[in-house]
């Protein structure tokens, strides 16, 4: 009787030994040669391709759509720039006495929240941050991890919520405020009377259906709101409702192949009104679609940033890095997604604390962050929180086929006057 | 009553997608009692094939190239992976099945690459006035295309030496070994057909529209359709999908957002009206009922 209960009293220590030394493992703070602390991700030892030998490495983990998931054309181009964008950091000396290593630990999440937290489980003890993480409602499913351990993120999304956390490191105007300028550069190019938002479900497309909402009551526009799901042979109900509900414009949230079918099959099928796409809503490769023509005709894009052949130091130094790919402004948005994660390394180096901890509070005393010129020099302005450091400029772009990148260019950065007025204080799509 | 009309005829173009699908499926479960849920996977690597081929030799040429290709992958599958296990039990075999449409997928997926590509196909989204009425071209060519494929098929059951061996194998398996019948031959042409079938299927899906990694999925609807016209019964899958296609598009068109239920219902019609044929005839419209002993 004794020598059971003694043997799982044994394991039962054993297990718990265990889990306090998994949960300790990479916990520690040291203190480096030059005074700054570090725990977690942060080691003395060269990065694995490190430029410069006899400076340690910081490990940032990628957590992307890499295989079969829907944006995979987005994230394969995002995560390639982003290697890019460091490895340009290391080349010019690095972040103070480290390199950054993002090749080591990328993970593919399949857009599925479940794999994502899996991955991220999985590489969490071996990373200080994330350079990327990809996907709304793939970040949702770690986003209390994050906060729970201090690890911060530099999000591929762009919902409104981004704002409202301080572990996550966002760039560019949040979904919500591209669809209020959507509306109000509409309003002064056709002057529509109606607006339907086609979107997909969850705080990806909500957001951006919540934006269309906000902007067209501000501008007194009717409102129709359609949710629809992935997958081009469920756009069905969605096309019957534009053609039933007859708006002057259709907001379009959903990825390129579904937005493809709904634009060609409204128009042939007698719609007449107009189409505007918020930013992952494009693939180039929809030009050589059937529904080319009507996109051509009908079909206007928005995006958070200029598209990848724009003048700025940034655009420039993006293309030198990145020579002799096609064109992508997958590529575009992963340099530009990386430029508040260096910020605030350095600022953290600078700081003398390179542990989670440090690093977040790095983060939340931003003030400002360079973009090279890719986004106004306000933009990365973390310390002021959620609504007066939302960036809230806005491009537009129509297809074209003349184009690199499938694009060119309608209207250059702009704050439209209701995205300009509006008030970011709970993350939009709670208000859809 | 135009709109009801022009409703009725995208239901039976989708419909014919959906037939071809259900052909498949039957064609495989009649000769090996076993649902192979590798079709999917079967569909998409066909319709892939078509985006490749096509702009090298046509769309003409592409489609059947692509579908006997298929077909031969569907065999090299069957010979492999399936032929090994017969005589086990066919839901053993039918997760096997699944495995295979996993593996396929992924290699597939592998070749679509990262932009959406297209079968290139003639109709586009151009349409064909009939009086009043508009019909796609897409439309009208998947009706003709199935029409035209299950004459072929029934053809081929009643009146080829094989069709018949395959009709006896499917009856009883045992008496046809006795009489001669190759059932080893009859699983590996039942296998290859579907393959084919699901190919010309997948183009059509993809006529008008692109292709990406999800179309697979447009595969996953002739599930209903094989359980509504029964599993094993040919006629049973054309107007099965013929219905379920024509009642997924009415429901688009005049009751798609319900208050309580949201958006896009007519996505879960074809389980919907599955699940009413179910219980008013358990093995489906046109299925064989089945007494058992106890």
């Amino acid at each position: 009787m004794g020598r059971p209960t003694s043997r799982i009293a044994l394991g039962a220590a054993l297990i718990l030994l265990a889990g306090v030394l998994t949960a300790c493992r990479g916990g520690d703070t040291t203190t480096d040669a030059s005074g700054l602390k570090t725990d977690v991700g942060v080691t003395s030892e060269p990065c694995p391709e490190a430029v410069d030998k006899n400076k340690g490495c910081i490990y940032l983990g990628i957590i992307s759509d890499l295989t079969e998931g829907p944006f995979r054309a987005l994230a394969v181009p995002i995560t390639d720039a982003q290697k890019a964008f460091w490895k340009r950091v290391n080349t010019a000396g690095g972040i103070g006495d480290y390199e950054v290593d993002v090749t080591r630990y990328v993970r593919d999440n399949k857009y599925n929240p479940q794999t994502h937290n899996q991955v991220y489980q999985e590489i969490k003890p071996n990373v200080l941050a994330l350079a990327q993480s990809l996907g709304s409602p793939t970040t949702g499913a770690i986003l209390a991890d994050m906060k729970a351990s201090n690890v911060i993120a530099a999000p591929a999304a762009w919902t409104s919520a981004y704002a409202f956390e301080d572990v996550i490191v966002e760039s560019g105007a949040n979904y919500c405020i591209e669809s209020m300028n959507a509306l109000d550069y509409a309003r002064e190019a056709y002057a529509p009377k109606s607006v339907m938002a086609v979107h997909l479900a969850g705080d990806y497309g909500d957001d951006a259906a919540a934006g269309v909402k906000l902007a067209a009551q501000a501008l007194g526009l009717t409102f129709t709101d359609v949710k629809t799901d992935s997958g081009a042979d469920k756009q069905a109900g969605a096309i019957q409702a534009i053609l039933t509900g007859r708006p002057d414009l259709v907001v379009l949230t959903m990825g390129p192949a579904d937005a493809a079918t709904i634009v060609g099959q409204a128009v042939a099928r007698g719609f007449a009104g107009r189409f505007i796409g918020t930013s992952p809503t494009w693939n180039p490769a929809l030009l050589q679609s059937p529904a080319a023509p009507a996109l051509l005709a009908r079909y206007e894009q928005t995006a958070p940033w200029n598209t990848w052949s724009s003048d700025t130091q940034g655009h420039r130094a993006l293309r030198e890095a990145l020579p002799g790919v096609t064109p992508n402004d997958g590529y575009t948005a992963g340099w530009v997604w990386s430029y508040p994660m260096r910020a605030a390394l350095t600022k953290a180096v600078a700081d003398g604390d390179l542990t989670r901890a440090g690093l977040l509070k790095a983060v939340t005393s931003l003030t400002s962050v360079d973009y090279e010129g890719m986004l106004p020099a306000t933009a990365g302005n973390y310390a002021a929180g959620p609504n007066d450091g939302a960036v809230r400029v806005t491009a537009v772009y129509k297809p074209d086929k003349a184009s690199p990148t499938g694009v060119s260019q309608v209207r250059d950065l702009f704050t439209g006057p209701t995205a300009q007025a509006y008030r970011l204080d709970a993350p939009c799509y709670e208000k859809l | 009553m135009t709109e009801l009309i022009e409703s009725l005829l995208r239901g039976l173009g989708t419909g014919s997608v959906y037939a071809l699908l259900a052909l498949g499926f039957v064609i495989i479960y009649k000769a090996t009692r076993v649902i192979s849920f590798a079709q999917p996977a079967f569909m998409l690597a066909g319709v892939v094939a078509v985006t490749y081929l096509s702009p090298a030799v046509g769309f003409w040429a592409a489609v059947p190239l692509a579908a006997a290709g298929t077909g031969l992958l569907a065999l090299g599958v069957e010979r492999t992976a399936v032929r090994p296990m017969v005589g086990r039990p066919a839901f053993v075999v039918a997760i096997i099945t699944l495995g295979v449409d996993v593996a396929v997928r992924v290699v597939v997926n592998a070749f679509i690459g990262l932009d959406v590509r297209h079968v290139g196909d003639p109709w586009q989204l151009r349409t064909l006035p009939l009086g009043p009425v508009q019909m796609q071209q897409r439309h009208a060519a998947a009706v003709v295309a199935a029409a035209l494929l299950v004459a072929a098929l029934f053809a081929f059951f009643r009146f080829t030496r094989t069709g018949l061996a395959m009709r006896a194998a499917a009856l009883d398996q045992e008496a046809a070994l006795a009489h001669g019948v190759s059932v080893g031959a009859v699983f590996a042409i039942s296998w290859a057909l579907a393959g084919g079938l699901a190919a010309v299927a997948g183009t059509f899906a993809a006529a008008g529209g692109s292709v990406d990694g999800g179309l697979w999925l447009v595969a996953l609807t002739a599930l209903p359709v094989i359980i509504l016209g029964g599993l094993d019964s040919l006629p049973g899958a054309v107007i099965g999908g013929l219905a379920v296609g024509v009642l997924q598009e009415l429901v688009a068109t005049y009751a798609n957002d319900v208050a309580w239920l949201g958006g896009n219902i007519s996505v879960i019609t074809p389980y919907v009206l599955m699940l009413v044929v179910l219980l008013v005839r358990p093995y489906g419209l046109f299925g064989t009922r089945e007494v058992e002993r106890v």
